[in-house]
């Protein structure tokens, strides 16, 4: 009976502690996931009129939605909520969120809100910095980006044809309020544009788009509920690559003794545009340099870099590739770079390429043992296509001994997905450096140039290592020598 | 994220880093302490006493250790 007792105890403990610990594991693994899957975001705003602009000119779409809300509810709000599929989540980026009217209010805090991680319908939490008072209007200013945004129709096209791509999307703005007034704007880089998804029109206007140049306006519409769509497809041409990054590492390699900031980017590239329809002919394209018609193939790859970019270099799995050439003056330091080989669709092309700069250019002493360091977070290609990066990965790599590091980035909070401080060991190590890594998802070339800000602080003695290891070596030797050479080996 | 780095780092506008040897210097320093610690090792391995080990030990041992230093910034490799 006692043992009964006991045993019984002992197991309504350990369930308790289980319940507790699965408790604790399920907050913990999501910061996101923190509100019920029955959520739905409250009515308590009115979209009092919203224009929807589109950016399809450059390899990824850029949205830009310019809303007035209203608060229709009798408390003041704080909290407006944007729907997203799961899959354009997946591949959203960028995201930031102001005021249109009010620039000094800087840019809003946005979330992702995995309310329940099945549903297709995910949501974008806008944090207003003041609540919106009832009745008051706000004009917001949204912009965020979308990656892996098109598909190539036809999918296969020969080596001298144009390329088509098509995009879908919502001719009415996704929402969760109500929509008083809206319309949306697509913009291309072509005014070629052979099929597009026609709507009944409303007022004046019999059908929609209204088509003006590379441009095509669906709208405006009148009041429309919330959560309503209408799926529209535009199929436009756009001759020029679709490249994409799927993976880039950026090392960016601090030397105090030195004096010297190296830099070292390595791409993993693909085209993500038509595939060819059959074999690549060289003695095609080779004509085609003497009268360059259209051609989607990326054939040439330019990065400004900063002012007083010194000894770059360019080599791909093979090894050095020769043809790039390097414009450096007091004025710029652009890179360029011709593949080993055109990138039509569907093709891949790893390369990497390296830069040293003066510590100046870069770095900064604070008091005492402090130093900041202020880098580009993205410096890679600009090309009138643009450039979108799936992940990202920068890493810092910090004198030895460096302690203390903080860091700050413009980059959207949003995009950033880790941050962390690890060992890195290389060339006359002892401990390793620090090296700050950061990763981040869904860029595009828009973020060229944003900030990155590290601090950190390296003791004098932390500084000194280096020759200190050597002269402690030195000096074992002497003192090794001295030894050896006093023992007496005679009889 | 630290977002009050960018006042830190504006108001450290005239605090440029400076390195105590520019880069242009780093072979001809570089190269001279390692001839120099080479040349005392050599006084030394032909006089091993240990008065010598503190006169010309730790000399020869302080030109090798920044020498090597700079040695490898001189060809590049940024210690």
């Amino acid at each position: 009976m006692k043992t009964s007792a006991v045993f019984s105890a002992v197991l309504s403990l350990l369930t308790l502690a289980s319940a507790r610990s699965s408790t604790t594991s399920s907050s913990g693994s999501s910061s996101r996931a923190d509100l019920p899957s029955t959520f739905t975001p409250p009515q308590v705003f009115k979209n009092a009129n919203l224009v929807h602009v589109i950016s399809a000119e450059k390899n990824y779409i850029k949205e830009t939605i310019n809303v007035v809300i209203e608060n229709i509810d009798k408390a003041a709000q704080d909290e407006y909520y944007l729907p997203f599929t799961a899959d354009q989540v997946s591949r959203l980026g960028g995201v930031e969120v102001k005021d249109r009217k009010d620039a000094s209010a800087g840019l809003f805090a946005a979330e992702v809100v995995e309310f329940d991680p099945t549903s297709d319908t995910q949501y974008l939490r806008i944090q207003l910095p003041t609540p919106l008072k009832s009745g008051a209007q706000q004009t917001l200013g949204i912009t965020y980006y979308l990656l892996k945004a098109y598909k190539p129709l036809p999918a296969s096209i020969k080596q001298e044809e144009s390329q088509f791509l098509t995009f879908s999307f919502s001719a009415y703005c996704p929402s969760v309020y109500t929509t008083s007034k809206q319309k949306t704007e697509v913009k291309f880089s072509s005014a070629n544009v052979p099929d597009y998804t026609k709507l009944p029109g409303s007022g004046d206007i019999k059908q929609f788009p209204q088509k003006q140049g590379s441009k095509l306006t669906y709208g405006p519409f009148d009041e429309k509920p919330a959560g309503a769509v209408e799926p529209v497809q535009v199929r436009f041409e756009f001759t020029k690559p679709v490249t994409h990054v799927s993976h880039l590492e950026r090392d960016i390699e601090v030397s105090h003794w030195g004096g010297n900031v190296a830099f070292e980017e390595r791409y993993t590239l693909y085209h993500r545009g038509a595939n060819l329809s059959s074999l690549f002919n060289r003695v095609k394209w080779a004509q085609s340099a003497y009268y360059s018609p259209s051609t989607s193939a990326l054939k040439e790859i330019k990065f400004p870099l900063r002012v007083g970019s010194v000894d770059p270099y360019y080599t791909d799995v093979i090894g050095n590739v020769s043809t790039s050439r390097f414009r450096s003056n007091k004025r710029e330091a652009l890179l360029e770079i011709k593949p080993r080989y055109p990138i039509f669709g569907g093709w891949k092309y790893p390369f990497t390429i390296g830069w040293n700069s003066d510590a100046k250019n870069f770095l900064r002493k604070l008091s005492g043992d402090s130093y900041i360091l202020n880098v580009p977070f993205l410096e890679g290609p600009k090309q009138p296509e643009g450039v979108e990066y799936e992940e990202v990965q920068v890493r810092v790599i910090l004198p030895e001994g460096a302690e203390n590091i903080k860091y700050y980035t413009t980059i959207p909070a949003l995009s950033i997905t880790d941050a962390e401080v690890k060992v890195h060991k290389t060339f006359l190590d002892t401990i390793g450096r620090g090296a700050l890594v950061i990763k981040a998802r869904n860029l595009v070339d828009d973020f060229r140039e944003r900030e990155l800000i590290v601090s950190y602080d390296v003791p004098f003695m932390a500084s000194i290592r280096k020759p200190l290891i050597v002269f402690g070596s030195a000096m074992v030797l002497f003192v090794s020598t001295w030894i050896l050479g006093s023992v007496n080996l005679k009889f | 994220m630290d977002s009050s780095l960018h006042e830190v780092w504006q108001a450290a506008s005239g605090g440029l880093f400076v390195p105590t040897v520019g880069k242009d210097s780093h072979f001809a320093v570089g190269f001279s302490l390692v001839v120099v610690g080479v040349f005392l090792t050599f006084v030394f391995a032909l006089n091993r006493s240990f008065a010598n080990l503190a006169v010309i030990g730790v000399p020869a041992s302080l030109a090798l250790a920044v020498g090597v230093v700079y040695m490898f910034c001189a060809v590049g490799v940024y210690v």
